[in-house]
């Protein structure tokens, strides 16, 4: 009686849990994004050597001495046209430097955000894609290139190189049966600098080897939601728990997390991931000069 | 002219520089799940000669020329059309079985063409097309016009037919993927 009462419980979260996802999204669509108080005008600090802005979701502005670099741009209020922004963009479009270089994680629609690409266009000089990545990117006025993974790409001291993750490749859906490597974790070298951004990804030993090819990491973005429902999200994406240890496989000085808190993440509920991840830190003893969890919106400088 | 041959050698990438970049072809193929969603009708209302009918139509991409698509890449695509690379500007051959209850069926060829609107047409993309049909024995033309939005996945059509009375007009909620 009681594994057949856990069983049709089983069964009913199952149902419920897709619908929940659906239904947050749908309400998302009739509420406005919640402002940013004193938004940042000036993101640049030619005071500092490493710098990072933290946009929203997987949206970081870095800023890498005289270089800055986008991760994953999503500048537009809803994604997919049908899930709305919970927060509005930390950072406003014309408030950004010129880019010297995007990094696209992935195909996703809350990673690769056509209409974004549209709105920095001007400020934009590249942009990378992995493996298989250029047939979702249309014809923009900046050079687009695809990186495989450990592929590096290099000019004027700036190196880019393609590092393995765990996730998924496909756009639609159906795309899913030949996009099967279009997805990558980037680090990124400047002048002695270096940042890991994960994109998004499941745990794996993708965080280990690109310790053991890339020693002295000052500074790793690292998605930590959805969590739930942890039964399918652990395939492909890390909770705080798990997030925290990437931290760790990758000897890394100081981790900033995205991914959280800004669209309707799976079934997670508003500010659990970020409380979840305080608790991790705490636990291993990692301060907030070690696990910097930034507001949507906010800055740290990471080297002086 | 040697000015000229000199700029168009510096504006062409090398050889060695376009060989040394990564362009990866994507594998598109049939798959069981695109077979399923080729099933999916699409729900029509056909008028005219005061009689009106519903419909079913079916549709099917024999060849596609992408213009939007990374110019990196092939533009060309063969029953298996991601929706980006259709919404995105492309020209299409066509190929529309209809079934309109109370008349017939209907075979359509023809060809149409996508224009984006809004986010690359993923968000907002038009069409315009022509077709030829085959109807109870009776041969005619249509021209028709589309919007899209969902990537593609829902859509209205209009077909509008001089030469048959009996479907002079065909309005169509247009339900793709892939």
């Amino acid at each position: 009686m009681a594994r057949r009462s856990a069983l049709a419980l089983c069964l009913v979260f199952a149902a419920c849990t897709p619908l929940k996802i659906v239904g947050d999204n749908l309400a998302s669509l009739g509420r406005a994004p919640r402002p940013v108080p004193n938004k940042i005008v000036h993101p640049e600090r030619p005071d500092a050597r490493l710098v990072v802005t933290w946009v929203g979701h997987a949206t970081v502005l870095l800023q890498m001495d005289d270089v800055y670099l986008l991760t994953d741009p999503v500048f537009t209020s809803t994604i997919g046209q049908i899930t709305k922004r919970l927060v509005e963009p930390g950072l406003d479009v014309d408030s950004l430097p010129t880019i010297d270089a995007v990094l696209v994680s992935h195909m996703h629609f809350d990673h690769l955000s056509l209409g974004s690409l549209d709105m920095i266009e001007n400020k934009t000089r590249r942009l990378f894609v992995p493996t298989g990545g250029l047939v979702y990117i249309p014809n923009f006025g900046f050079e687009t290139r695809e990186l495989a993974t450990w592929e590096t790409w290099e000019k004027g001291g700036l190196r880019i190189t393609a590092v393995p993750v765990k996730h998924l490749g496909f756009r639609y859906g159906a795309d899913g049966a030949w996009m099967t490597k279009s997805y990558t974790g980037y680090v990124v070298e400047y002048h002695g600098l270096t940042v890991y951004f994960g994109g998004d990804t499941a745990y794996n030993q993708g965080f280990a080897q690109a310790h053991a090819r890339f020693s002295s990491i000052d500074l790793a973005l690292l998605p930590i939601s959805p969590i739930h429902p942890r039964s399918f999200m652990q395939a492909v994406h890390v909770d705080p728990h798990e997030a925290t240890q990437a931290f760790l496989d990758l000897g890394a000085r100081v981790m900033v997390p995205i991914h959280f808190d800004t669209f309707v993440n799976g079934a997670d509920a508003p500010g659990e991931a970020r409380a979840l991840l305080a608790e991790e830190a705490r636990a291993h003893g990692l301060g907030p000069d070690s696990v910097a969890i930034l507001q949507i919106g906010e800055q740290r400088v990471v080297v002086e | 002219m040697p000015t000229l041959g000199l700029a168009l050698a510096l504006a062409v990438p090398s050889r060695e520089a376009r060989a040394s970049e990564t362009v990866t072809e994507p594998a598109v193929h049939p798959t069981v799940s695109w077979a399923v969603t080729q099933l999916l009708p699409s729900p029509e209302y056909v008028g005219g000669q005061g009689a009106s009918y519903f419909g079913l139509r079916w549709q099917l991409t024999p060849v596609l020329y992408s213009f939007g698509i990374n110019r990196k890449l092939s533009p060309w695509r063969f029953f298996v059309v991601e929706p980006l690379t259709r919404q995105s500007g492309s020209i299409e051959l066509f190929f529309s079985p209809e079934y309109v209850f109370g008349l017939s069926t209907v075979l359509r060829t023809g060809l149409r063409s996508y224009f984006p609107l809004v986010q690359h047409g993923e968000y907002l993309s038009l069409s315009l097309g022509a077709s030829h049909y085959l109807l109870e024995g009776h041969s005619g033309a249509a021209v028709e016009a589309g919007a899209y939005v969902l990537f593609g996945i829902v859509g209205a059509q209009v077909t509008y037919s001089p030469s048959h009375l009996p479907t002079e007009w065909i309005a169509t909620l247009r339900l793709r993927y892939f």
